[in-house]
């Protein structure tokens, strides 16, 4: 990213309007340098992001990001590709695992555990850990289970939630039990240190 | 205090600068928008007149509002009414921004299509995702063909394009 910022200025064209106080840009069609988002992409707050799992056509995409940290919501590793990224870019990836003692027996259709819940949302309500990414293998259920919860922090009221949650799970629509998993939950298990929180939320829950 | 956000609401833009879509705006959206969006600037791209009530709580919480005519994509003048759009967002000094139309689908999904061609150079694929994701699976077609299709010329203020901007020559 820099080095292209420093190539544009370089080629930046300045016409006598500068002198006047304007520099004048114009904006006409896309750059020719399409940048692929991850599937179910989506801001939820300031420099908070979701999506299913990134791949390598999306690593462009996601170096504009910036991000300091992805969470991933899965007992099995990401996809090597996407572990090389994240050491060659500084990028801490956490594992909020769904069943620590589920071993290889993963069940991409087990819910997330409480405590898997409240691990991804302690990272979440830290701002040391921005910009950050919350994914899964499709970006619907677990990370929807999570932002579900985040949402019920700041006060969002249950039908918001589950709309939000819907949106993103396909044609088949949303679990019952992943929504009965984000009414459940106990909102006073995430601890949120107010000298390290992100202002938005701060806002929400004051 | 609960909170309830417009029908269909999300961030678009959540860096530097926020921009949000929604559908229409109820009272019982007020103190979520008053007390966690901060708006400066409300663009309406619809066809319904604005109600009294939903004026009155703009004017109060100083919140410019632009109401940008457009039943569709299919609309005659609808290239100046895009430019429009693109002409407040493409300036730094009006976010907080908050698009909406009726139900947050079809017509906010043509101009967010728009802005993550045009301005952050996203590929068509996910671009149409997206839309498919506020418009519950819906094609929309004609809509989808507009937005890729769209150009523009556009000569604005570089000093006060949103830092997500991707796209400029300088004149």
């Amino acid at each position: 990213m820099e080095t292209d910022y420093e190539e544009d200025d370089d080629n930046v064209y300045i016409n006598e309007e500068l002198e006047s106080g304007k520099e004048q840009v114009v904006v006409s069609h896309a750059p020719d340098q399409r940048i692929v988002p991850p599937l179910n992409f989506c801001p939820v707050e300031r420099y908070l992001y979701r999506s299913g799992q990134p791949s390598p056509v999306n690593f462009p995409f996601l170096l504009n990001l910036n991000l300091r940290t992805i969470i991933w919501l899965a007992n099995e590793e990401p996809q090597d590709t996407l572990l090389e990224f994240c050491d060659a870019h500084g990028i801490q990836l956490q594992f909020a695992t769904i069943n620590p003692d589920g071993g290889e027996d993963d069940n991409p259709w087990d819910g997330l555990t409480e405590h898997s819940i409240i691990s991804a949302l302690q990272t979440i309500v830290n701002i040391e850990n921005y910009p950050l990414l919350v994914c899964c293998g499709m970006g619907r259920h677990r990370t929807g289970t999570v932002i579900g919860c985040l949402r019920r922090i700041m006060g969002w009221n249950l039908a918001s939630v589950s709309e939000e949650y819907r949106r993103f799970t396909g044609s088949r629509g949303g679990r019952i039990l992943v929504e009965l998993l984000i009414e459940a939950f106990d909102t006073h298990l995430v601890k949120i240190d107010r000298e390290k929180a992100p202002r938005w939320l701060l806002s929400a829950v004051k | 205090m609960v909170y309830i956000p417009p029908l269909n609401f999300a961030p678009v833009i959540s860096t530097e600068v926020l921009l949000y879509r929604s559908g229409f705006p109820m009272p019982l959206n007020y103190p979520f928008i008053k007390d966690q969006l901060h708006l400066r600037t409300v663009i309406y791209v619809g066809d319904k007149e604005i109600a009294d009530d939903y004026k009155e709580f703009l004017d109060e919480q100083n919140i410019s509002y632009h109401y940008i005519h457009m039943n569709s994509c299919l609309d005659p003048e609808i290239h100046q009414q895009m430019d429009r759009v693109l002409r407040l967002v493409l300036d730094i000094e009006n976010y907080p921004i908050l698009i909406h139309s009726n139900k947050g689908k079809h017509r906010v999904g043509v101009v967010v299509g728009i802005i993550r061609k045009l301005l952050q150079g996203w590929s068509t694929t996910g671009i149409y995702q997206e839309y498919g994701i506020f418009s519950g699976g819906l094609k929309g077609a004609a809509d989808l063909e507009f937005i890729t299709m769209f150009n523009t010329e556009l000569t604005v203020d570089k000093r006060k394009l949103p830092d997500f901007v991707r796209n400029f020559e300088s004149t």
